[in-house]
């Protein structure tokens, strides 16, 4: 078994593989993740809204041990990653760390936005630092706007940053 | 600081994410039906040579304890039924119930043919070129027998 705590250092050695194979491997490899994630939170996110992502990222942060605020207004629903422990194991690591291994966060949760009618502005602000601001909106516009103050924007399947 | 003292290279504590392993699941099934079970284990061989070097460092000067002290740790973590004993010519990890396959099962309702590779691959190759060799015996479905014996 390798352990749950050790599973960001295997999906590192994922990522360098199917890098290999070529980008689109990458973006069908993301959307088959945001496939499994459906099943822990496409209900909530459908049934309840910003309410069912609040759920959903408060029992992440608490399993996962992250640092992190999240919550929600009107128009949004938020989070402020402090110190991810996601790319901090990746990082803390014996092999080589897959450059880019933030990229699969908004990989497998755009997917799931779209699908949902969210608009989502994933902020990654440095692929070497453990922190990113994540947020959600309703309305498309406004999320087209907030992503005027990003630092580092991420795309996802489906919708390719420049 | 005595040894069981001593830090392991990754010494994850605090709360633990299981669900971790049906990503594990999804990602075994997307990884075969795609590339085949040689590069499945490729990966899992990276795994055991690239990310646990630490463990494979012991294990090459000709201590076994590091693995079964990294074996106990998570385990027990994981809330596994387990046990280890370590005897004059063997030490074995028995799993009676294990606790990723187990979640799987609970999570996805099947559990990849191949998920237990992970065990067997990994534990193949933490062992390779050292003193030691590792069995992996699959006893049923969510149990095992890891059983480290020096080469002779």
């Amino acid at each position: 078994m390798i352990p749950s705590d050790h599973f960001t250092r295997f999906y590192n050695e994922v990522f360098k593989f199917i890098e290999q194979q070529g980008e689109r491997e990458l973006d069908d490899y993301f959307l088959e993740i945001s496939k499994n994630q459906e099943n822990h939170i496409l209900h909530l996110i459908r049934e309840k809204g910003f309410e069912g992502m609040l759920q959903y990222w408060s029992v992440i942060r608490d399993e996962e041990n992250c640092d992190l605020d999240l919550g929600y207004d009107e128009d949004k629903f938020e989070i402020k990653m402090h110190l991810c422990p996601s790319l901090t194991k990746a990082k803390d690591n014996d092999a080589e760390r897959w450059e880019r291994y933030c990229d699969h966060c908004a990989g497998w949760i755009g997917p799931i936005m779209d699908k949902t009618g969210y608009h989502l502005v994933y902020d990654v602000i440095d692929r070497d630092q453990p922190q990113c601001h994540m947020r959600v909106y309703k309305d498309e516009a406004k999320a087209r706007e907030a992503e005027m103050d990003v630092r580092l924007l991420m795309g996802w399947p489906g919708r390719k940053q420049s | 600081m005595s040894d069981e003292e001593t830090p392991m290279r990754y010494q994850e504590d605090g709360n633990v994410h299981m669900d971790f392993h049906g990503a594990v699941n999804t990602t075994i099934n997307f990884i075969v039906a795609r590339y085949g079970i040689e590069a499945l284990h490729e990966i899992f061989r990276r795994v055991g040579t690239d990310v646990y070097q630490d463990l494979r460092r012991h294990l090459n000067a000709g201590d076994s304890h590091e693995l079964v002290k990294h074996w106990r740790h998570f385990f027990t973590r994981e809330g596994a039924d387990y046990d280890i004993s370590v005897g004059d010519d063997e030490i074995v990890l028995t799993v009676r119930r294990c606790a990723a396959w187990f979640h799987v099962q609970k999570i996805h309702g099947t559990v990849s043919a191949q998920f237990c590779d992970q065990t067997s691959i990994v534990n193949t190759a933490l062992a390779e070129g050292t003193p030691f060799r590792i069995d992996t015996i699959i006893d049923g479905p969510g149990a095992c027998r890891q059983v480290i014996r020096r080469r002779s």
